[in-house]
């Protein structure tokens, strides 16, 4: 055969492959390039996720109240442990646990099992120089309140999933919560990782300031854990504000539960206590002069046929002030019957009684108020003095922190953000506003409330005890009652309003004798913090002289 | 070497510089991808570093919010006898004449003021 016919045909038998590779080539390059590359990139590449923290949450002076701090847990992977009873033995140590602990643990659920949460990074490193085969470690932030159960009423709390599920994590959950960094890795044969480049640079948000003050929150919660050692009530709370700018200081609760704060979310009838909206109602409206007398009918008096108002005390004549003094139910509801249901209802209202005041907690109440088409006379009576309504303590503290200041009532304000404090309204003129503050002075210096007295200091506030209704009978209770206690100091230039509500106290039950003093209790406390000299200087003078 | 490679070779003297350049961007290329290795693995080392020691800082800072926590500091303050201050405690240092400012008036207010707070405690 010719050579080059020869070569023709090996040429020919050689390069018939050819095209069949070309279309294998184009199948793989081309039609199913992407495909490909990304099971390739898979085998060896990865996204890895460095979790942000979740935004610490702090008090006015920057105290941490929330903070997420990473912490390790490690698991065991059965499928890969060969003799459960030798790795116990090897893991024990490491881990500082038992190794009957260790085998319970392995031995126990599916192939994952948890052998320790909530570990250090001390703990990490040591763990990891035994080399333990099986044996996996996972970050993971977890949310730590350092201060324990205070306030954890305000603070709320976080899932296992770090989502907020109650009180200031849940309604600030959106601000609080940090974009993770994501990073592009590869891994070499060896399983190690290489940085490859950054994907997403994430979010760490933010610190989130409250306007609570840790040291006087403390003072709130420490005076309501001894008053209920004192009186063995069910459950009370306290809470302090800046009537200036209506920033709430602290908000105690009694006993602590962070699934509810009964400052916001609990409406109860007050008692006593909301005399001064009728007090103002009257003042405001120019319905009553300072020596006017109303008479106290000995203590019974028939509002209308079979319908009986009572004082724990018979009185005689009394002018306002006095009523005040010795919170009288009759005096007060002839006040009422001269303010007239409208005037009486304006003024709830432009207190924000019936509202939800805003405040950025979840599950605030709105409480109760009677429509004006229900005020009738026995109605409107009662509602006078504290009856026939329900109010939450966040709106009794707004409305004496307006009686403090001169008539303003603020949006009470938990978001420490330099924001100017947010006017609602005025509820009156301020001349009747100051004259009902001193009304309230000697509330304390010679009325119901004299145990929320301080010597050396001018104090304003009004007691309460109401009957709290029977949920069997749906009647009120004779054995059982709200005793409450609302005010503010130094009474020349307040800066604290103090309100304090116990439910139900065993023993004494008077406002006055189981509220007032835990008012009083931190409101010594909050003049010596801030090193406030004494108002009442002639007081100082003489208590000086007897010395 | 090149003239060499040259006369062996049968290239031109521009052809194996061509070549040369070549191998050596082949070299650069694959010297860059070795130390952008050497590189990914530091950085991943440093990044878990970091994120460890963030971790500590965060668990120490937390450590020192415990310590100064209200309640923990008045169990050390019980301890050491420490009982709470009452009002009536409160003294209030006599002011510097010339940090009182004001006119004459001011000064007498303040010295007549002064010593009659400050003997209710004495």
């Amino acid at each position: 055969m010719d050579l080059g016919l020869r070569l023709s045909v090996a040429a020919g038998v050689s390069l018939l492959p050819l095209p069949l590779l070309g279309l294998r080539l184009a199948d793989l390059q081309v039609l199913r390039h992407g495909a490909l590359v990304n099971r390739a990139t898979n085998e060896f590449a990865r996204v890895a996720e460095e979790a942000a923290p979740r935004a610490d949450i702090l008090d006015r002076e920057g105290r941490v109240l929330a903070r997420s701090v990473p912490t390790w847990s490690c698991f065991a992977d059965r499928a890969m442990i060969k003799d459960i009873p030798k790795f116990s033995t090897q893991a024990a140590p490491a881990l500082g646990l038992s190794v009957r602990e260790v085998t319970l643990k392995v031995r126990g659920g599916g192939r994952f099992s948890w052998l320790r949460t909530g570990m250090t990074a001390e703990e990490v490193d040591a763990l990891k120089q035994h080399r333990l085969e099986a044996v996996g470690i996972v970050p993971i932030l977890q949310r730590i309140y350092p201060n324990g159960d205070l306030a954890r009423g305000v603070i709320g709390f976080v899932g296992t999933e770090g989502k907020g599920l109650a009180g200031a994590e849940l309604m600030l959950e959106k601000r609080l919560r940090g974009m993770p960094r994501k990073f592009e890795l590869i891994r070499d044969g060896a399983g190690h990782s290489i940085f490859k480049n950054q994907s997403e640079s994430g979010h760490t948000p933010d610190p989130i300031r409250l306007t609570l003050d840790r040291n006087i929150q403390y003072l709130a919660e420490e005076a309501l854990r001894d008053a209920a050692k004192r009186h063995s009530f069910k459950s009370g709370f306290a809470a302090v504000q800046d009537p200036r700018t209506g920033d709430i200081l602290a908000m105690a609760a009694w006993p602590p539960n962070a699934l509810k704060n009964p400052l916001i979310q609990d409406a109860f009838e007050p008692g006593s206590t909301f005399k001064v909206v009728t007090a103002l109602a009257a003042l405001d409206n120019g319905l009553v002069r300072p020596d006017e007398l109303f008479d106290g009918e000995r203590g019974r008096w028939e509002i209308s046929p079979g319908n009986f108002i009572t004082d724990h005390e018979g009185e005689g004549p009394m002018t306002l002030a006095q009523v005040l003094e010795k919170s009288s139910n009759i005096g007060i509801s002839k006040v009422v019957e001269r303010v007239g249901a409208q005037r009486f209802y304006r003024m709830c209202r432009a207190f924000g009684f019936g509202a939800k005041t805003g405040i950025t907690l979840p599950g605030e109440t709105s409480g109760e108020l009677k429509p004006l088409r229900e005020l009738t006379k026995v109605g409107l009576a009662s509602s006078s003095y504290g009856y026939n309504l329900q109010i939450s303590a966040i709106q009794a503290l707004g409305a004496y922190s307006a009686i403090a200041n001169g008539g303003i009532l603020w949006e009470p304000k938990l978001i420490h953000d330099g924001s100017a404090p947010l006017k609602v309204r005025r509820v009156a003129a301020e001349g009747p506003v100051r004259e009902l503050a001193l009304m309230l002075e000697n509330v304390v210096e010679r009325g119901t409330g004299v145990t929320a007295k301080i010597a050396g200091y001018r104090v304003a506030g009004k007691t309460g005890t109401a009957h709290k209704v029977d949920p069997l009978t749906h009647k009120y209770s004779a054995t059982s009652y709200t005793s409450s206690f609302a005010g503010f100091l130094p009474a020349s230039s307040p800066r604290w309003t103090i309100i304090v509500v116990l439910n139900d106290p065993k023993g004494a039950y008077y406002g006055g004798l189981t509220a007032a003093p835990v008012f009083a209790q931190i409101g010594k406390r909050l003049l010596v913090r801030d090193g406030i000299a004494p108002d009442r200087v002639l007081e100082s003078g003489l208590t000086a002289a007897k010395r | 070497m090149i003239a060499m490679m040259d006369s062996r070779m049968g290239l031109g003297a521009g052809s194996a510089a061509r070549f040369a350049g070549a191998g050596a961007l082949v070299l650069f290329l694959s010297w860059q991808h070795v130390q952008a290795t050497r590189f990914g693995y530091r950085v991943e080392a440093t990044r878990r570093e970091t994120a460890q020691r963030r971790g500590r800082v965060a668990a120490l800072r937390v450590q020192i919010e415990q310590r100064l926590s209200p309640e923990q500091v008045a169990a050390r303050a019980e301890k050491l006898g420490l009982i709470p201050a009452s009002p009536d405690a409160l003294r209030r240092l006599p002011e510097r004449e010339s940090s009182s400012g004001g006119g004459s008036l001011a000064r007498l207010w303040a010295r007549r003021l002064v010593p009659l707070v400050a003997a209710t405690r004495s």
